[in-house]
């Protein structure tokens, strides 16, 4: 044992919160997968209770079951007790950290301070864009930068379709996640990201990533922002659309734009505008499973993030008989790409890249809607 | 004990755990009992389950059968010790057959999930426990679950057409039949249902389904005398209508739910809410139009009818709350479950605030009214040893009060480790020692979660209460 966690009355209370009900049996991603108590909610607030009792001492193992949980929100929301589990389970990470233990989310860290993102990539691909001054700033996320590269040309190319006036800029890693996994935010890199989207005296800044969003809109460090923060559905929830689909679209809702930022009605607003064959899944809203990324998960464990996203994505097309899922955060549809059998048939997009291929096949379909 | 070896060679290394951080969260229920298993193993067969089964007999292991861990009575809390066997991968169901109204599952089915399907072909399993949503059917055979519409549709009892059993010798055992009707030697099926893992590892159900009803009419009527809410509940079931649904909440739990939600509540002692359902609205609307006249007699402050989905969800939300609300507002509580004859629920009530005074404890309570079946919650702080004696003092003279009327000590959540130092008032010596002599039989060595519903040398669980 290498020193004690501090329970201040605050974390007393939820602990104490906790009536051991079991509900979060439920909703729990990666529980759903492994049938653990340990992987769930109640059974992280056990750990929590044994540990401020003195009854469990603080190891490395105890450490390690904390970082198996997504901090997807659901138990939150289904929580009768009240109790805000993922938020207990953060702080209990950064208390493992303090204690000595370390995750391997500290390699990640120095990897985005050395290259700006998680990935510790060199170069992004140039989509051009960068016209240095705009009305709007355009933030796209390391996941969406680095491994659905596809997917942000065709996000790109309808916000050109749509004349909006943005740029891209030189933008780093908002390392926001390190706050979830054990650690802290770099701040030199978000004054980085600060200094670029000021240099283009935007009055507006948007992104693609659901999670860049909530740091840009909670984390101190970025409280001086000064510009209008919008999710790119937010802002493309006014706009008209000249394209349609007939096929059968369904929508996941990511936690991190769903539970986290309340963000539920934008993104169907939008997709009501352009498939009118559009049918929810019978866990949706609020009630939307994870896809198994998200809380450093998909890092720590890869295999099970993969498997939770198979089972996220298994559950859409028996609920739906879906042709086309569609999501709105990058580290969602990189997990369920990854995730789908090829004998799946379902395809899966970003809502703004869809819109932009069917732009893309009514030009060369001769105006026929797809 | 059995050595981890032989456990890892039946299920495989990645079914058996003996690690402290997974074997904490076994260590409790939701119930305020604790002890840590010496392991947990998660087998994927009945098979598995037998040879797990023998080996413990032979080793002479405790072992503690355990669906969602939701217990209230510490039924799943290893006493002493012993290996968890955690049925949760045993989730199949083996064959809906609506043509012969039964469903056949294994212990591990989710009850909302079995529901789920069921609802497809316009079926239902009855049994509701607030739990439903992760309870599994393993739990609802173990504890014979009820819910909400126990008084119109029975307990998981009224159900269970058959079982496969493992007995705590290994062998496996089939009982009942896949008949509506089966008179065929000892009804053994009954003697698991409710026994709480005491007598064997129920691995596989065979239940009986219903209909689904098509429509349903909710009403929520206050009382500003909990005696006229006594005479309304108890004049409705003698009128000839079976209501789905009666629950009642006393003044406590309504002030609760008004001061701490945004559920705008009349100040009265007691709110009944009621459902009647049916096959056709006309048949569904008689039935409350009965139930409405027996209210309105009995002086109530105000009724609230609703027939579409969204309204009734509307009138369901004080009842709804009323755990969460609790749970919220306490550090600590315990859900008791006590049931009595339906006319005696008024004097159950009043008793309760009589002894919520007396220990100067807050007690509210709710539940259904309609088969006597009360859920007195306790508030306490468990990091306070005076209310946790004021707390347990409470407890005890609500069970004396509960026999007294010719009610039980539990109407769904089962005996477990909370209510065994309670057995001998409800059970005569005769019954007491009947029930020890059956447990002796089907499992002379004492393997099968030991400790529970004082079926053992009593002296000897409490010793091991509270160490860890």
């Amino acid at each position: 044992m290498r020193g004690q966690i501090q329970f201040d009355e605050k974390r007393q209370k939820a602990i104490a919160q906790c009536s051991r009900c079991g509900f979060c049996r439920a909703v729990c991603p990666i529980f759903d997968l492994t049938k653990r108590p340990v992987t769930n909610a109640r059974g992280k607030m056990i750990l929590l209770k044994e540990l401020m009792e003195g009854k469990l001492p603080a190891t490395e193992a105890v450490a390690q079951a904390f970082l198996r949980c997504t901090t997807c929100m659901n138990c939150t929301l289904n929580c009768p007790s009240g109790v805000d589990p993922q938020e207990m389970v953060k702080q209990a990470r950064k208390d493992f950290v303090r204690l000595g233990m370390d995750n391997l989310f500290r390699t990640m860290a120095e990897t985005m301070a050395k290259y700006g993102n998680i990935y510790g990539e060199e170069r992004r691909v140039d989509w051009g864009h960068k016209k240095g001054n705009a009305s709007i700033v355009l933030f796209l996320g390391c996941v969406g930068t680095y491994r659905e590269e596809e997917s942000v040309k065709e996000t790109l190319q309808l916000l050109d379709i749509l004349k909006v006036d943005y740029t891209l800029i030189e933008e780093v890693c908002c390392s926001g996640v390190l706050e979830d996994v054990g650690y802290k935010i770099i701040e030199d890199l978000a004054e980085k990201n600060i200094r670029e989207i000021k240099k283009t005296g935007a009055k507006t800044l948007i992104t693609t990533c659901p999670y860049c969003y909530r740091v840009f809109k909670d984390h101190p460090a970025y409280q001086n922002l000064g510009l209008e923060l919008k999710h790119i559905t937010q802002f493309l929830k006014d706009f008209n659309f000249e394209v349609q689909t007939q096929k059968k679209v369904t929508y996941h809702d990511p936690c991190d734009l769903g539970r986290h930022a309340g963000i539920y009605e934008e993104p169907r607003e939008i997709i009501r505008k352009i498939a009118p064959n559009f049918i929810e899944p019978l866990r949706t809203r609020e009630n939307s499973m994870c896809c198994g990324a998200g809380g450093g998960f998909r890092g720590s464990f890869p295999k099970e993030s993969v498997r939770i996203a198979r089972n996220r994505l298994g559950q859409i097309i028996e609920e739906t008989g879906a042709d086309i899922l569609l999501t709105e955060c990058p580290s969602c549809l990189h997990n369920f790409r990854n995730a789908r059998r090829q004998k799946q048939r379902i395809e899966i997009y970003n809502i703004t890249e869809f819109i932009g291929k069917l732009y893309q096949e009514k030009d060369s379909f001769g105006k026929e809607p797809a | 004990m059995i050595p981890k070896q032989s456990l890892i060679e039946i299920v495989g290394s990645e079914n058996f755990t003996d690690q402290l951080e997974e074997l904490v969260p076994y260590s409790y229920d939701a119930s305020m009992n604790v002890h840590r298993p010496d392991g947990a193993i998660w087998p994927e067969s009945p098979e598995q389950v037998a040879k797990i089964v023998q080996l413990a007999n032979e080793e002479k292991t405790p072992l503690i059968p355990r669906g969602a861990g939701t217990s209230l009575s510490g039924g799943v809390v290893p006493i002493q010790g012993g290996i968890i066997v955690d049925l949760s991968k045993m989730n199949r169901m083996i064959e809906i057959s609506i043509e012969n109204r039964y469903v056949r599952v294994q212990a591990g089915v989710v009850c909302d999930l079995l529901n789920r399907e069921l609802a497809k072909y316009g079926f239902v399993f009855p049994p509701d426990p607030a739990s439903s949503s992760v309870a599994t059917i393993g739990g609802n055979v173990a504890t014979n679950a009820g819910g909400i519409k126990g008084a119109k549709y029975g307990t998981t009892r009224d159900y269970v057409l058959g079982l496969q059993v493992v007995l705590p010798t290994g062998e496996v055992m089939h009982t009942g039949s896949y008949t509506m009707k089966c008179v065929s030697g000892y009804d053994l099926s009954r003697l698991f249902v409710g026994s709480e893992g005491t007598l064997g590892i129920v691995t596989e159900a065979t239940l009986k389904i219903n209909p689904l009803p098509r429509y349903a009419m909710t009403a929520v009527a206050t009382f500003s005398r909990l005696e006229d809410a006594g005479n309304a509940i108890f004049q409705t079931m003698m009128s000839g209508i079976l209501p789905s649904v009666m629950e009642i909440m006393d003044q406590v739990t309504l002030r609760s739910i008004k001061e701490n939600t945004d559920i705008d509540l009349p100040d009265a002692e007691a709110m009944i809410l009621t459902e009647t359902d049916g096959f056709t609205w006309e048949e569904v609307e008689a039935q409350m139009e009965v139930i409405l006249k027996i209210f309105k007699k009995n002086h109530p402050i105000e009724i609230k009818t609703a027939k579409g989905e969204k309204d009734r969800v509307n009138l369901w939300k004080a009842r709804k709350s009323a755990y969460a609300t609790l749970a919220r507002v306490s550090n600590s509580f315990v859900l008791d479950d006590v049931t009595v004859p339906v006319s005696r629920i008024p004097e159950l009530l009043i008793g309760i605030q009589g002894i919520s005074k007396k220990y100067d404890i807050v007690i509210a309570t709710f539940g259904h009214a309609g088969d006597g079946n009360l859920h007195p919650q306790i508030l306490y702080d468990e990091y306070d040893p005076e209310q946790v004696e004021r707390m347990e003092k409470a407890e005890a003279e609500i069970f004396h009060l509960a026999i007294s009327l010719n009610g039980t000590l539990s109407g769904e959540h089962g005996i477990g480790l909370s209510k065994a130092n309670y057995m001998s008032l409800e059970h005569d010596p005769v019954e007491m020692a009947l029930m020890k002599k059956i447990k002796k039989t089907l499992d002379p060595n004492n393997i099968m979660n030991p400790g529970k519903r004082a079926l053992d040398d009593r002296k000897e669980s409490n010793e091991r209460a509270n160490s860890i």
